[in-house]
């Protein structure tokens, strides 16, 4: 019971840390690609405590109950994730995230956050059924959609599953908001759409949704370190590895539309996912 | 002196089930006063709630009536069903349709035959059974079904007065509706094929003169699709009727069921036959054309017929079959069919603004999903499967429900013009949201089983890929709805709007419902799922503390649905302390003007700021894919067919 106890304050308490730290090394990293200094490692928090204290300004009043429902799904997927929950059952609460902050951009009628939540629609379309099947994935290698399975499986899940690591890495550029799929909205506010689904969320709501981004950080890559969870050591690398590669991709390519973003994800996705899946299902 | 324990036996609540709805559905008829028609509904719904609670401990029973009046139950139901089809035929002469008066020619052929050759003198040992499946079903019908005419009572009051009937034509119609209960509840407790088929029929009559109520010319046709596509399905079960019997020489689920082989011949193509039956009630492609067309029916009927109970016959009778399809090539057909199905009809929702035309494919969809579960046939995927049966008809039912309090209220089905309905009735979008929440988002019941659907999917590729791509559609146009809906620049205070008490008792209750059934979902699995899973298969889960847990997953609902209060408490304390935030107009470029929603454009002239919702009808279009999915649809259907040669 106490036991169950910590790990639900670890997880609580990880994910803002580790998050806003893997946002700062993002910010500086990216800074560097581009021949400037950046901001000091800290600076994520800083922003998250000068919104916090900024006047609640508001244009609907449900936009506060959406950035509060937003936290508080991604906060109990983490959650069960430390707790080694269900691989599926997390994304389903990691889709209710999702959802509650498309409704909340939905609740603004400021057409630029109207269209932002659209976008972010289709790019939930785009890769929830990746997601999804990279747990089948992992559910046809280990027999078992529970994380505590995954961690005492005796050999890295990358050997088996190269293809579906791949198409995780397609999932998560999605998710953390990085180029080429930064459509509905991007850490950088100079789109056609100011800042898409996030425009007219202000001050402490605002926060509360980079606090929710920071657990969906987490939990994702936590999913990517359950590639090679035979190792702590290899888990570290793998996932600073993949997180090197989506900042270089973020800073190599340019925003493109909805259409190719669904083609080429869906077309390449569910290939490289259907191949996989037939490998273990033959093996 | 007879005890109430001897008075409250499964014979005489079977009894009350079938024949109160009947005479209820007669007396409606014959009186021409609307509140006692309004009293004689009321007093029937509510004795059909507290017959279908009292069976519950009775369960499981089984029984064959007397013969009454010196006449047999059997002579009376081959009579009616003769009449029945004979109805039929009439319609079909009249309106000059030869599809649906050659399919009844060919009903009452084969029927006559099948009656007064095959069957002579065969007495069936059981007639009405009662199972627990059959119970799940019963309560649907009684309690959905009841709140679902309560309802339709001020809606069809509202109803008549805006088409400024001057003969009020609510008797025709409550007749048909009360009716209908009685045919569903005699359907789910027959044993005997004969009657199934009986009551089969029935429901599909009730359908046609539901639709076909409002007499518009639109209304009579899609009416007349709806007849002669049921029809086929009617064929096709007494075709299968005729197989079975001449194979097994028993027409009784229970004895069918335990006689063992089914693997390939005659009885193999009755099988093939009926799940066509079951395809064409449900409505699954090719022959959803019929589903979407009984949306002109007045919005209760679309609640009752087209959602929650007479589109479950078929995924009922498929459930019923499951046993005999355990590891045959049919079953993997089913399947592949049913995931279809789910991802095909996912993807028209997202192309419809009509928001009856989303919860039609949306029905057609999660029936897809229940085909799919009976067809993988695992203890896992039939729990699925009956979890969705019974979350879908609750939920589903309130979200028709809610539309239609909307369309009276606004005079459009478009969700567009439900673009921030949040201001104008703010209860009742609330609770269409909080339904859209039930629809798509955990711990709710119907996530649960989509939970299950999945896990015991994933060793099915084909059917997996097609789950997973149509789950991330349904969450697009459903979130979709739920956003559009709370879409206002709001400020004032929370207000419920004027509605009549009775809708609010439905809205109400449905949703209360199904919120208590999603944290009672373990104790649902146990009580009633498992003991229908019967000794043929073991328990696809434990259950501890509200946790349902197997090797391969895991589902908190009580621990998570505890934690989405809590959630929910804060949240709204939240929204609560809002009221007191500054509110601004939504951002404009910065250039909006003082009136809402208006913008400073050139000249100082204000322009209005929209934007409208992406349908992505170039993709999602229903005339760029139906013909594809049809075709897809005809394929698979024919491997199911070919399959049984």
């Amino acid at each position: 019971m106490t036991r169950t106890l910590i790990t639900i304050i670890a997880a609580l308490l990880a994910g803002p840390l580790l998050g806003g730290l893997a946002l700062g090394l993002d910010r500086i990293l990216t800074a560097r690609l581009q021949s400037r200094i950046g901001p000091p490692l800290l600076q994520p928090f800083y922003d998250v405590i000068k919104l916090w204290g900024k006047e609640k300004i508001v244009v609907n009043i449900w936009q506060a109950f959406c950035a509060y429902c937003y936290v508080a799904a991604n906060s109990i997927a983490l959650v069960l994730f430390f707790l080694q929950s269900d691989l599926l059952l997390i994304l389903f609460i990691l889709a209710v995230g999702a959802v509650f902050l498309v409704v909340g951009a939905l609740a603004s009628t400021s057409p630029f956050s109207q269209i932002g939540a659209h976008r972010e629609l289709l790019q939930i379309l785009t890769y929830e059924p990746l997601l999804i099947l990279v747990t089948m994935g992992i559910y046809l290698e280990t027999g078992s959609f529970k994380i505590t399975t995954v961690m005492a499986w005796d050999r890295p899940l990358l050997i088996k599953l190269p293809f579906l690591f791949v198409v995780l890495g397609y999932a998560l550029t999605i998710k953390l908001r990085k180029s080429p799929f930064d459509l509905s909205t991007s850490h950088h506010a100079h789109q056609e759409l100011v800042k898409g689904l996030l425009t007219d969320y202000s001050g402490p709501f605002l926060a509360l949704i980079e606090l929710g981004h920071w657990y969906e950080v987490v939990l994702l890559l936590g999913l990517c370190s359950l590639f090679w969870a035979t190792n702590p050591a290899a888990m570290v690398v793998l996932v600073i590895g993949t997180y090197m590669a989506e900042i270089l991709i973020d800073n190599v390519t340019a925003r493109l539309n909805w259409r190719w973003m669904l083609g080429y994800i869906w077309a390449m996705g569910l290939t490289l996912s259907t191949l996989n899946l037939i490998w273990l299902y033959v093996s | 002196m007879r005890t109430v324990t001897d008075i409250i036996t499964a014979e005489n609540l079977t009894v009350i089930l079938i024949l109160l709805p009947f005479a209820a559905a007669l007396g409606v008829f014959f009186i021409r006063s609307a509140r006692l028609q309004s009293v004689v509904v009321l007093v029937t719904g509510c004795l059909l709630i507290a017959s279908a609670l009292l069976l519950i401990p009775l369960t499981p029973f089984q029984f064959s009536p007397r013969p009454i009046l010196g006449l047999s139950l059997n002579t009376v139901v081959q009579s009616l069903d003769f009449l029945l089809l004979v109805i039929i035929l009439y319609f079909g002469v009249r309106h000059r349709k030869v599809i649906i008066t050659a399919l009844a020619l060919f009903q009452i052929c084969f029927l006559a035959y099948f009656e007064f050759f095959m069957i002579r003198g065969h007495q069936p040992s059981v007639i009405f059974l009662g199972d627990n499946l059959s119970l799940i079903m019963i309560l649907i019908v009684a309690v959905v079904g009841s709140l679902i005419c309560f309802q339709a009572i001020p809606y069809m009051r509202e109803h008549e007065a805006e088409r400024n009937l001057k003969k009020s034509r609510q008797h025709r119609f409550f007749f048909v509706m009360v009716l209908f209960l009685s045919a569903m509840n005699g359907l789910v407790l027959s044993n005997d094929m004969v009657y199934f088929y009986f009551f089969f029929e029935i429901t599909t009559l009730c359908s046609f003169l539901l639709i076909a109520h409002d007499g518009t010319p639109l209304a009579i046709t899609n009416a007349l699709r709806a007849l002669w596509m049921n029809s086929l399905g009617g064929a096709a079960f007494i075709l299968a009727l005729i197989g079975i019997y001449a194979e097994t020489g028993t027409i009784e689920f229970q004895k069918l069921l335990i006689s063992g082989e089914f693997g390939q011949g005659i009885l193999q193509l009755s099988l093939v036959l009926l799940c066509l039956a079951a395809i064409t009630k449900s409505a699954q492609f090719p022959f959803q054309s019929w589903l979407l067309g009984a949306m002109v029916a007045p919005t209760p009927v679309s609640a009752l017929l087209h959602s929650s109970t007479m589109v479950k016959v078929g995924v009922y009778l498929v459930l019923r079959l499951t046993p005999a399809l355990n590891h045959t090539f049919l079953s993997q057909c089913v399947a592949l069919f049913g995931a279809f199905t789910f991802i095909s009809a996912a993807a028209l929702a997202v192309g419809q603004s009509n928001g009856k035309k989303i919860l039609a494919y949306s029905t057609i969809s999660n029936l897809g999903l229940i085909f799919a579960c009976c067809g993988l046939n695992t203890a896992e995927s039939l729990t699925a499967a009956m979890l969705l049966i019974i979350f879908h008809a609750v939920v589903k039912a309130l979200l028709f429900l809610c539309v239609g309090a909307i369309e009276q209220h606004i005079a459009s089905r478009d969700i567009e013009q439900m673009r921030g309905l949040y201001a104008d009735m703010p209860l009742t979008a609330l609770i269409t949201v909080m339904g859209v929440i039930m629809m798509i988002m955990p711990p709710f019941g119907m996530l649960l089983s989509k939970w299950m659907a999945m896990e015991s999917a994933a060793a099915n590729i084909y059917v997996i890929l097609m789950i997973s791509l149509g789950s991330a559609l349904t969450v697009m146009y459903w979130a979709r709805w739920a956003g559009t809906l709370m879409s206002y620049p709001f400020t004032g205070k929370f207000k419920p709007e004027r509605q009549p008490w009775l809708t609010w008792i439905a809205l109400g209750s449905l949703c209360a419902g199904a919120g208590l059934l999603s944290i009672g979902a373990p104790w649902l699995y146990l009580k009633m799922v498992l003991p229908v899973l019967g000794g043929q298969y073991l328990p696809p889960f434990s259950t501890h503390q509200g946790i349902l847990d197997n090797p391969t997953g895991v589902f908190a609902v009580v621990p998570l649905s505890v934690v989405a209060i809590l959630g929910l408490f804060v949240a709204i304390l939240a929204v609560r302390k809002a009221t007191d935030a500054r509110v601004v107009s939504p951002y404009l470029s910065g250039s909006q003007s003082t009136t809402p929603g208006m913008f400073v454009g050139p000249l100082n002239r204000l322009v209005e700021a929209g934007a409208k919702n992406y349908y992505l009808s170039t993709i999602f279009g229903e005339r760029r894919l139906t013909p594809w999915i049809n075709i897809g649809a005809v394929v698979l259907l024919t491997l199911m067919a070919g399959g049984a040669l």
